[in-house]
C-alpha cells in the first residue's frame, strides 16, 4: 500500500513540474493562479515549523520551559542575516543544546 | 548569484558543466536537509528502502518530510497524498516559468528536465537562461543543476539513513527540519501579504491540533494561501 502512495505521489509530483513542458498547455498560467501559487512555499513550510517549535509531544502549545521556542527566534535572526542554510540549523541546534543543558 | 562570466563559446559540456559549478553552493543547504531527512525517515517507521527510494519517486524535501510522518503516525493514504499535492503544486510555477525556453526539445529531453525541476536547480537555471545569451545547447545547464542537486540528494539520504540509528535521541536531530525551513520562510518574507500567508498558515496549524490525520498540514496550507492571494489581490486593489 505504501509503495502505491508513494508512487502516486511522485507520479503527482513530476507532473506538476511536467505540466507546462507539455505541447498540450498554455503559453501562460492564468495570473491569479500564478499568484496564489506563489504563497505556497511561505504556506506550507510555516505549518510545518510553527507546531515543530510550539506543540509538545502531548499535542498542546508548550509555551514555558519549551527551549524549541527561543533557539527558533534564535535562527530567525540568524536567518535574517546571514540568509544562510547552514548557519541557521548550526546556530539553531547550538542554541537548542545550550538552553537545553544550562537553562531548562 | 555570482555573475560567472558567460563561456564565449556555448558547448554542451561548458553549459552543463557551468551549472554543476553554480548549483554546488547551494548544496550546503541541501545537504544537511537530506542527511535530517534520512533520520526523520527512519525515525517516522519507514524502512530503509522506502526512505531511499522516496527521494527519488517524489524528490521534493518538504513534501518527503511530510509524507514519512503522515505515513509514520498512521494518517489515510487519501490526505497523505493530498498533502504531499498541496505542497508540490509550487513546481507548476517554475515549469511554467522555465517552459518557453525548453518547449521545443523532443520529449526524451523534456521528460528527464522535467523530473530534475526542483527548487534549486530553478533558481540557478532561471538566472542564466535569462541573463546569458541564448544557446541551442542551454538546456544542458538545467542537467547540470539538477543532476548535481540529484545526486546530492541521493548521498545525503543513504547517508542519514545509514548513520541515523546511531544518533543519540538527545541530540534534537529532528529540529534542523524546522530551522531548515526557516531559514528559507524567513528571508522570503517581504509583503504584507507574505506575512499574511505566514501568519495564517502559523495559526490554523497549531489550533487545527485536535484535528485528525493531522490534517491540520493541508489546512493551514490552503489557508495561508488564501490569506496571501487575498491580501495581495486587496493591496493591488487599492492602489489602481
Amino acid at each position: 500500500m505504501i509503495w502505491l502512495v508513494m508512487i502516486a505521489c511522485g507520479l503527482f509530483t513530476f507532473a506538476t513540474r511536467f505540466v507546462m513542458f507539455s505541447d498540450a498547455a498554455p503559453r501562460q498560467l492564468p495570473e491569479w493562479l500564478q499568484d496564489a501559487l506563489g504563497f505556497v512555499p511561505i504556506a506550507v513550510l510555516t505549518a510545518i515549523i510553527v507546531p515543530a517549535v510550539l506543540v509538545s509531544p502531548e499535542g498542546g502549545l508548550a509555551l514555558a520551559g519549551n527551549a524549541r521556542l527561543p533557539a527558533a527566534l534564535v535562527a530567525i535572526t540568524v536567518a535574517l542575516v546571514t540568509r544562510s542554510v547552514l548557519a541557521t540549523i548550526v546556530t539553531g541546534l547550538v542554541a537548542l543544546w545550550c538552553l537545553d543543558w544550562l537553562v531548562y | 548569484m555570482s555573475s560567472s562570466t558567460p563561456p564565449t563559446i556555448s558547448t554542451r559540456s561548458r553549459e552543463f558543466w557551468a551549472g554543476v559549478r553554480q548549483e554546488l553552493p547551494l548544496q550546503l543547504g541541501v545537504a544537511p536537509f537530506g542527511l535530517v531527512f534520512g533520520v526523520l525517515g527512519i525515525a517516522s517507521g519507514l524502512t530503509p528502502l522506502q526512505t531511499i527510494l522516496l527521494s527519488s519517486i517524489i524528490f521534493g524535501g518538504a513534501s518527503q518530510v511530510v509524507f514519512a510522518q503522515l505515513w509514520g503516525a498512521g494518517v489515510p493514504a487519501p490526505v497523505v497524498g493530498a498533502s504531499v499535492s498541496v505542497i508540490n503544486l509550487r513546481h507548476a510555477l517554475y515549469s511554467a516559468s522555465i517552459a518557453p525556453y525548453l518547449r521545443s526539445l523532443p520529449l526524451v529531453w523534456r521528460v528527464p528536465l522535467a523530473y530534475l525541476l526542483t527548487d534549486e536547480a530553478y533558481a540557478v537555471t532561471i538566472h542564466r537562461l535569462r541573463n546569458e545569451p541564448p544557446s541551442p545547447h542551454q538546456h544542458y545547464h538545467l542537467l547540470g543543476t539538477g543532476m548535481t542537486l540529484w545526486v546530492c540528494w541521493q548521498i545525503t539520504t543513504v547517508t542519514g539513513v545509514l548513520f541515523g540509528a546511531t544518533i543519540p535521541q538527545s541530540w534534537s536531530l529532528g529540529f534542523a527540519i524546522p530551522l531548515t525551513f526557516i531559514a528559507i520562510v524567513a528571508p522570503a518574507i517581504r509583503r504584507r501579504a507574505d506575512l499574511a500567508a505566514c501568519l495564517t498558515a502559523g495559526i490554523i496549524s497549531v489550533v487545527g491540533q485536535p484535528l485528525p490525520w493531522k490534517s491540520w498540514i493541508i489546512l493551514a496550507a490552503i489557508g495561508g494561501i488564501a490569506a496571501g492571494y487575498l491580501t495581495h489581490r486587496h493591496g493591488t486593489r487599492e492602489v489602481a
